[in-house]
């Protein structure tokens, strides 16, 4: 159970940074046209400044469920520490369930926030606000998803045994 | 006991200060004191609930019950709300008066309820004024002053098509970046209401500033509908009449406004104004009122045609009219 | 109450503390009643990040990542280390005076956070100072970002409260320099405890003007990104993604060291990066939300400010109340909140408005790197892998000098309308 949910959780994260990537490459070049325009190309594009901000809160937010399965996300960790092992497990497990709780509630209204956004218009290429209210609820479910999995795959046991070891500080330093 | 009324905008909390808070103030009073406290409003500003598209979207949940948009924030929702950026329509602030408050502002009112479904339209309070363009390449009092000159608009594809039509290139830029945008270059100038233009400094990075007067866009004041519909007939009186008299508010204080330092008068020590002549701004008027209707023709239903001919019709009407006569 | 229990019991038993804030609000919106106020959860998620400025973030993170990566950061450490290295701390010096020279480039101290947590801490770990400290370090100098012009926070003020943005900018010129200086002192004071590490010998004056000369390009990027901007062809935010198109070239084209898995990589961390503050702001969107429709800032407002009408005393109560909001909200939805309760009563004891201007927005600077909510702490921690409450302790001292210089300009008018007046903003 333990050894497929961690492999479960991994494929999906890969895949999830993949689109991740595109995105950020696509939020880069979109910036760059908008500029490129104002300067060079004189088109004045009505586009490039909402995409961005649209790209931009795509990217980040599917980028949490990433964070979730690598753990990257930051909490204070002084107090637990000085918690027995076993409860600090039990504690960490429960915390787990909680944050599970609230990405739950997130994707659950997230469905109905992103149904309002149909109706209206995004103001640019004809489109509806939709596709891009969809983030919080498509996020929020992948979020869910990666909390059940690295659950199972860590059970309260990640403060004492991180999960990587290629932590992306040590990458770098 | 009819409850309370969460009233959210997004200007500053000071009556004195901008012309939604007046509005507010005065239908918060009117309110409370003639239903005797059985409704009492709480007032929400400086985007302290989310900003202005936010506010519509809570009023249509019922979380909070009223607010005031602008036609941007609302566009979204209503798209037929653009109608009113017909360029170079009024001739004076009492024109404005007239057609909101006629017979076109009662189809408008009727049409955002049928289109929405779950508000009502209290009235359309005036946010400051008309338009004004700034720069600081160099002086525009003619039509051939505009060629060249980038223009920070709104992400309006109307403002857009407006700028375009006088020969200026538009840009949408975010409202958070216009200030050094304007100081650096990066754009020449922009174009708001007056008061706008005073509040956000804009006189500090620009040199000339001409009274085009090219835009008028009321705040749509709307409250929700289950709520407004549950309230006893002589409370909803109340409300009405509370409303009518905040938009007189609103508009006596944006005259008072544009009349004091933090106005037309203050800024007039810090940048060079200059308003158009009937020639200038009938030139204007002739290249940026087809282009604009073509906009009209080619992006929005048949509705929105009906309702801009009703607008002209309005308009032209208001404007012939003269005071007391 | 309850959202308050709540909001401190998940942090201390470890929540991330954006799942913590995010989850303070929904019990407030649950205690509220009533499930239309449920529905407004997801909206504040995506408003409160819809805000094109928060591009400069993961802009300069990026920027940061590939000029690691292709060695534009380790030429600049180098000069730094030939120019300063001698004196203990030398780094530390470096990465306060190099947030000076930043500061002009930029108007957000995430971004000075983001820019520097990427490239001198590791420079500085590799020296042999702790990570903590460098951290610290970076932090503490983080702030001089949006204190020297250009600055997000003073054009949001500006334009919210009627106030001269050139105005503020001016003002906001000599505090800077001075929380550069005293943090410097701090260093000095603290170095030989902390046991900062310093060069064996000084350099000769030969290697200093090779190492300057292999360093050229990496010099030109803040000649770059200023030129961008003060030549009026990027706003602030857009000269971010100018400095990814920099890096990207020498990356490319000059050291030829970039390739496209590494870049691949790059991008996949950088928006890693961005979704774990990302996900604290939205959050913070929903509880701040739920505190505005309850009035709990007017209420603390009104509350604190029932105490005292003598000048100083409201001084401190206002810069006191700021620091302590601010420990636990983020402070861009402070000012919207507390501004407009706060500034009126500035006025009532004479305060000058760009002087009650610059108080508010040192407060709210210095608020970014108190704990636990605090952006550049955050930042930093996420960048660098540190643990924030490990930052925060090293940070303490730099914390106290700051709030010293705050109290410093906000009780002495004259330093702190020196320049406006000089430049005719204030009387
Ligand atoms: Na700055
Ligand atoms: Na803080």
């Amino acid at each position: 159970m333990r050894n497929w949910s961690e492999r479960a959780s991994a494929r999906i994260n890969t895949a999830v940074e993949a689109i991740v990537a595109m995105l950020m490459a696509a939020l880069v070049l979109d910036v760059w046209l908008g500029v490129a325009d104002r300067y060079y190309f004189h088109w004045q594009l009505p586009w490039p400044e909402v995409l961005a901000r649209y790209l931009m809160i795509w990217a980040a937010l599917l980028a949490v469920s990433s964070g979730v399965a690598r753990r990257d996300h930051i909490g204070l960790t002084a107090f637990i520490m000085v918690l027995p092992y076993q409860m600090r497990r039990a504690v960490l497990i429960l915390i787990d369930i909680l944050a599970l709780a609230l990405f739950i509630y997130v994707a659950w209204f997230g469905i109905a926030f992103a149904q309002s956004g149909a109706p209206r218009q995004a103001m640019i290429f004809g489109a509806s606000l939709a596709p891009f209210y969809a983030a919080v609820p498509v996020a929020a479910t992948l979020s869910a998803v990666q909390l059940v999995l690295v659950l199972l795959r860590d059970m309260g046991g990640h403060v004492d045994q991180p999960p990587f070891n290629d932590h992306m500080a040590e990458k770098i330093s | 006991d009819g409850g309370t009324i969460r009233f959210g905008h997004d200007n500053k909390t000071d009556p004195f200060e901008n012309p939604a808070h007046a509005c507010t103030a005065v239908f918060s009073n009117l309110v409370t004191s003639g239903t005797n406290g059985s409704v009492n409003v709480e007032v929400f500003g400086s985007n302290q609930l989310g900003s202005a598209a936010e506010h519509v979207q809570q009023v249509r949940d019922g979380i909070i019950q009223a607010t005031l948009t602008s036609t941007g924030a609302l566009a979204s929702y209503y798209p037929r709300i653009d109608v009113l950026n017909l360029p170079f329509a009024f001739n004076g602030n009492a024109s404005t008066y007239a057609v909101f408050d006629g017979d076109f502002g009662d189809a408008l009112a009727a049409d955002i309820e049928a289109e929405l479904g779950d508000v009502v339209v209290l009235g359309f309070p005036d946010t400051g004024g008309f338009f004004a363009v700034t720069n600081s390449k160099h002086q525009i009092a003619d039509l051939k002053d505009f060629e060249g000159i980038r223009i920070r608009t709104m992400t309006l594809p109307s403002h857009q098509t407006i700028m375009q039509s006088l020969g200026a290139e538009a840009y949408p830029l975010a409202w958070g970046e216009v200030y050094s945008g304007l100081q650096t270059g990066v754009i020449d100038g922009q174009m708001n209401p007056v008061p706008i233009i005073s509040f956000a400094n804009f006189a500090e990075v620009q040199k000339y500033m001409t009274l085009t007067n090219h835009l008028f866009s009321p705040y749509t004041m709307m409250i929700n509908r289950a709520f407004f519909e549950g309230l006893s007939d002589s409370e909803q009186a109340t409300i009405r009449t509370a409303a009518e008299n905040c938009v007189t508010a609103s508009r006596g204080l944006s005259r008072i406004i544009e009349a004091s330092d933090r106005g037309l008068a203050g800024l007039m020590d810090d940048i060079e104004v200059t308003a158009l002549t009937d020639e200038q701004r009938s030139a204007m008027a002739g290249a940026a009122q087809p282009a604009f209707e073509a906009h009209v023709a080619e992006n929005m239903d048949e509705r929105a045609g009906e309702l801009l001919g009703m607008f002209k019709a309005a308009v032209a009407e208001a404007n012939a009219s003269t005071y007391l006569n | 109450m309850i959202v308050a229990i709540a909001f401190v019991v998940l942090i201390l038993f470890g929540m991330p503390i954006g799942f913590a804030i995010g989850l303070a609000g929904v019990i407030g919106l649950i205690d509220m009643g009533g499930t239309q106020f449920l529905a407004i959860g997801p909206s504040k998620i995506f408003n409160g990040l819809n805000i094109f400025p928060f591009l400069a973030m993961p802009f300069f993170i990026l920027a940061g990542e590939i000029m690691n990566d292709i060695g534009i950061t380790s030429r600049l450490v180098k000069l730094a280390q030939v120019l300063v290295g001698r004196f203990r701390g030398g780094l530390a010096h470096t990465n306060m005076l190099a947030s000076v020279f930043f500061a002009g480039l930029t108007g957000s101290a995430t971004a000075d956070a983001a820019a520097f947590g990427r490239t001198l801490v590791p420079a500085m770990v590799k020296e042999g100072y702790k990570r903590d400290y460098a951290c610290a370090v970076t932090a503490a100098g983080s702030i001089i970002g949006p204190t020297i012009p250009p600055s997000g926070l003073m054009v949001v003020y500006g334009s919210l409260m009627g106030v001269s943005i050139a105005g503020l900018f001016a003002a906001g010129i000599l505090p800077g320099l001075v929380i550069c200086l005293v943090c410097m002192a701090v260093i000095a004071i603290g170095g030989k405890r902390e046991n900062l590490p310093k060069a064996a010998r000084g350099a000769t004056p030969r290697e200093i003007w090779d190492t300057f000369v292999s360093s050229l390009t990496a010099l030109a990027m803040p000649v770059i990104i200023l030129g961008g901007i003060l030549g009026g062809i990027v706003t602030p935010t857009e000269a971010a993604s100018i400095a990814v198109a920099y890096a990207v070239f020498i990356g490319v084209f000059v050291y030829r060291t970039l390739t496209f898995k590494g870049f691949y990589a790059m991008l996949v961390r950088t928006a890693r990066i961005t979704g774990v503050i990302f996900v604290i702001i939205a959050f913070a969107g929903i509880l701040g939300w739920w505190m505005s429709f309850e009035r709990i800032p007017q209420l603390i407002a009104e509350t604190v400010l029932g105490l005292s009408d003598n000048r100083y005393a409201v001084i401190a109560i206002i810069i006191g109340l700021l620091l302590v909001v601010g420990m636990v909200m983020d402070i861009t939805a402070i000012l919207i909140i507390l501004a407009p309760v706060l500034v009126p009563l500035t006025e009532q004891v004479g305060l000058e408005p760009i002087h009650a201007g610059i108080i508010f927005v040192l407060a709210l600077n210095i608020s970014l790197m108190t704990p636990p909510v605090g952006a550049c702490l955050f930042v930093l921690s996420s960048v660098t892998g540190e643990r924030l409450e490990r930052i925060s302790i090293k940070l303490f001292p730099f914390l106290i000098a700051e709030i010293a210089i705050l109290f410093a300009f906000a009780f002495w008018e004259d330093a702190a309308l020196w320049l406006p007046r000089l430049l005719g903003f204030a009387q």
